[in-house]
């Protein structure tokens, strides 16, 4: 008889690549008292590390999230990039220090984010959830108005806006130049203010349960109104764009979950928990408010001060500009105005937790970590933003009309004839903002609530491709806006009028997606690399101002959206009618003809 | 220096627990003071007591919290006891505890843990 071996056994045997340890000789001894009833033993201390042991815990938690901050800069970056030298056949200036600016831009942004999951997001949640069940109503919505605020000031888009105000010409714009160098300040705090209101109603709509129709006319009214009134004046319409593009930048990666998650946290205490629809609409809002805010500002602006005095103004501080101090030049300044972006939400939150709420942190150790990150990783942002995404962006945009006039720095432009010069830089637009927008990971999320509400009628990637294409049409118009000099009023007030319309005739639940579609799509990458090539755009082709590609941007996704929705509906009918054996061809065409 | 040899640890049991859902964080707290390094919470439905008890099984919540614990096999009775106690398992409905062994289980051990005890039970 053979002899026979498990093949388990032959392994234990020979002890290959093994050893046997038993936990009771690494557990500590069990004790005993007097009475033999057990003694609890000292609990399990921390575990303590050796450094490659940290290295390997650490390698695949960092890698993670920095590819994927990689795989949203970098592709737009090379294409940028690419078709700067391939196109346009330019070098691009300072290639090391945008490469560096790059990297910081993605280091930053993933410190941000982490920093973000790790402290500001639960501090928002904790401070939903517990608000409303411990304080009034009218209480619960003013620190929602403050927040609104607070967390203004936190967006990263917001320091691009500003830095964007720097190569203004005071005599051309006046008032522009005031708003972005004189009231800053009082800009952003406007700008906050609006998106505090916002939430304050979108929270009192879905406490209340209002359409979000209404609530769009409504506010629509003003925005076209003050829009048109501005427009009509040569002073103050130069404005309009800033306004305008204020709506876009303030729903970005910190207000967007923030507000969010208060809201739904005032929803789920009032006994409305989620329907679906209850996050939508303080989106909308925030990027309707903004504008209104802006316009009614300047209308300020305008009262006290002249046009002239501005000028004279502007020609006193640029004499100032050579004894500026540490804080107030490049590096430093990027670090200041991180720090001072993100301490007051910080410290604002900490008041509300221990003087409303006497509550304390849960978990305070990670929570600082988390709200440290987000400083650090806000401070090497804005580092980045400085010398990459507006450096590349702005000699992308400053670099593209190159391709159809003459432009001092670029030799042997125009490179192409006029007319297609022009295509090409619409093209590259239109190419920029589709690849822009479909990576952008908010954009996702917002794919899968509409698949769910539309019971799997409307998918995931016809939303996507929807917005994206939306997006690339907001800002391939928007360039011909630069190129072409035309007034925004005209680009702006027909396409709202129009997704106005489209809102009347769609359904409830489309109305609610398509309108934050807008607002989602506007990421802290997109809006300084689109804000820096308008404003470089705007400069070479000596337009006044180089604002209004990132509201174009978002009023396309809407209709795009609505279009889509509309199209839906009307397929869903079609198939209903051929199960009645009722063929509707004509229909279908007409239909398509329209997308 | 990098071990590539694999330590197996014998002499492990397996304390499972069922309770009500939300008290799982007590079992948890009590099987952790009583020298557990840790434990795996998951969320169940259990059915049994609920369908029995007939009308007053309205009483028992059906959605349950399993907590898995490994400890060593000289800690089994001690931790078993602490759970039993910290569950209240002495009340219909309440849930059970039960212990399984464990043939034997591989983790990461700190290297600090490893030196300290002699190295029995290598390759015979």
């Amino acid at each position: 008889m053979k002899p026979e071996l498990r093949y388990g056994d032959y392994l234990q045997a020979i002890g290959a690549g093994r050893r046997e340890l038993s936990f009771n000789a690494i557990a500590p001894p069990v004790g005993r008292d007097a009475q033999g009833r057990p003694i609890p033993p000292p609990p399990p201390g921390p575990i303590g590390l050796q450094p490659d042991e940290i290295a390997a815990l650490l390698r695949p938690y960092v890698s993670g999230r920095f590819m994927e901050q990689v795989k949203a800069v970098v592709p737009l970056a090379l294409y940028l990039a690419l078709f700067q030298i391939l196109i346009l056949r330019q070098l691009i200036a300072d290639s090391w220090v945008v490469t560096g600016g790059l990297f910081a831009v993605i280091v930053g942004l993933m410190f941000f984010m982490e920093g973000l999951k790790l402290g500001l997001m639960p501090f928002g949640e904790l401070i939903g959830h517990t608000l409303p069940r411990k304080s009034p109503l009218p209480l619960v919505l003013f620190i929602t108005l403050l927040l609104g605020i607070g967390v203004t000031f936190a967006e990263p888009a917001i320091g691009a806006l500003k830095t964007a105000g720097q190569n203004i010409a005071p005599e051309q714009a006046p008032y522009l130049w005031a708003l972005l160098n004189q009231w800053t300040l009082a800009l952003v705090l406007v700008i906050g203010a609006s998106v505090g209101l916002a939430a304050v109603l979108g929270t009192l709509r879905f406490l209340h349960g209002w359409s979000l129709k209404p609530l769009i006319y409504a506010s629509l009214v003003p925005v076209l109104g003050l829009t048109l009134y501005a427009s009509a004046d040569p002073e103050l319409a130069t404005v309009l764009g800033l306004a305008w593009d204020a709506g876009a930048v303030t729903t970005g990666p910190v207000t967007v979950p923030l507000v969010l998650a208060l809201g739904i946290g005032i929803a789920a205490a009032a006994g409305r928990a989620d329907s679906g629809l209850s996050g939508f609409g303080i989106v909308t809002l925030a990027s309707l408010f903004p504008i209104i805010g802006v316009l009614l500002l300047t209308l300020y602006v305008a009262g006290t001060v002249t046009p002239a005095e501005i000028i004279a103004a502007a020609a006193t501080t640029g004499a100032e500009k050579e004894t500026l101090t540490w804080y107030e030049r490049s590096p430093g300044l990027e670090v200041v105005m991180g720090i001072r972006a993100i301490l007051p939400l910080v410290l604002f939150l900490l008041l509300i937790l221990k003087l409303v709420l006497k509550e304390n942190l849960p978990r305070p150790r990670e929570m600082m970590l988390g709200i440290g990150l987000t400083v650090v990783g806000m401070c090497i942002f804005n580092l980045g933003l400085t010398y990459g995404l507006s450096k590349l962006g702005g000699s992308a945009g400053s670099l593209v009309p190159a391709a159809f006039m003459e432009i001092p720095g670029a030799d042997g432009s125009p490179l192409y004839r006029y007319a297609v010069g022009v295509t090409i830089a619409l093209v590259f637009a239109w190419v920029l903002g589709f690849g822009a927008t479909i990576a952008e990971p908010a954009l996702n999320a917002l794919g899968v609530t509409a698949e769910q509400l539309t019971n799997g009628f409307f998918k995931k990637r016809t939303l996507i491709l929807a917005v994206s294409a939306g997006v690339a049409c907001g800002i391939a118009l928007g360039v011909t806006k630069l190129v072409l000099d035309l007034p925004l009023v005209w680009l702006v007030v027909p396409p709202y009028l129009l997704a106005a319309l489209l809102t009347a005739v769609s359904s409830e639940a489309f109305v609610n997606v398509a309108w934050d579609s807008a607002g989602v799509t506007t990421g802290p990458i997109t809006v300084p690399l689109v804000l820096a090539m308008g404003l470089g755009l705007g400069n070479a082709t000596q337009a006044v101002e180089g604002f209004g590609i990132l509201c174009l941007a978002s009023i396309g996704p809407i209709i795009s959206v609505l279009l889509t929705g509309l199209w839906a509906r009307v397929q869903a009918g079609r198939q209903e009618r051929a199960a009645r054996d009722q063929p509707a061809i004509h229909r279908e065409q007409e239909v398509q003809a329209v997308l | 220096m990098k071990d590539a040899k694999i330590t197996y640890l014998t002499d492990v049991a397996l304390i499972t627990c069922v309770v009500t859902v939300g008290r799982g964080d007590a079992v948890i707290k009590a099987a952790r003071s009583m020298g557990a390094a840790g434990a795996l919470v998951y969320h169940a439905r259990g059915i049994g007591p609920r369908e029995r008890l007939g009308l007053l099984g309205i009483a028992i919540e059906a959605e349950k919290d399993v907590v898995s614990i490994l400890v060593a096999t000289d800690y089994q009775d001690v931790v078993f006891e602490a759970v039993y106690r910290a569950a209240g398992l002495d009340v219909p409905g309440a849930g059970m505890v039960y212990i399984t062994p464990v043939e034997r289980m591989a983790t990461y051990v700190p290297r600090e843990v490893l030196a300290r005890v002699p190295d029995r039970g290598d390759a015979q």
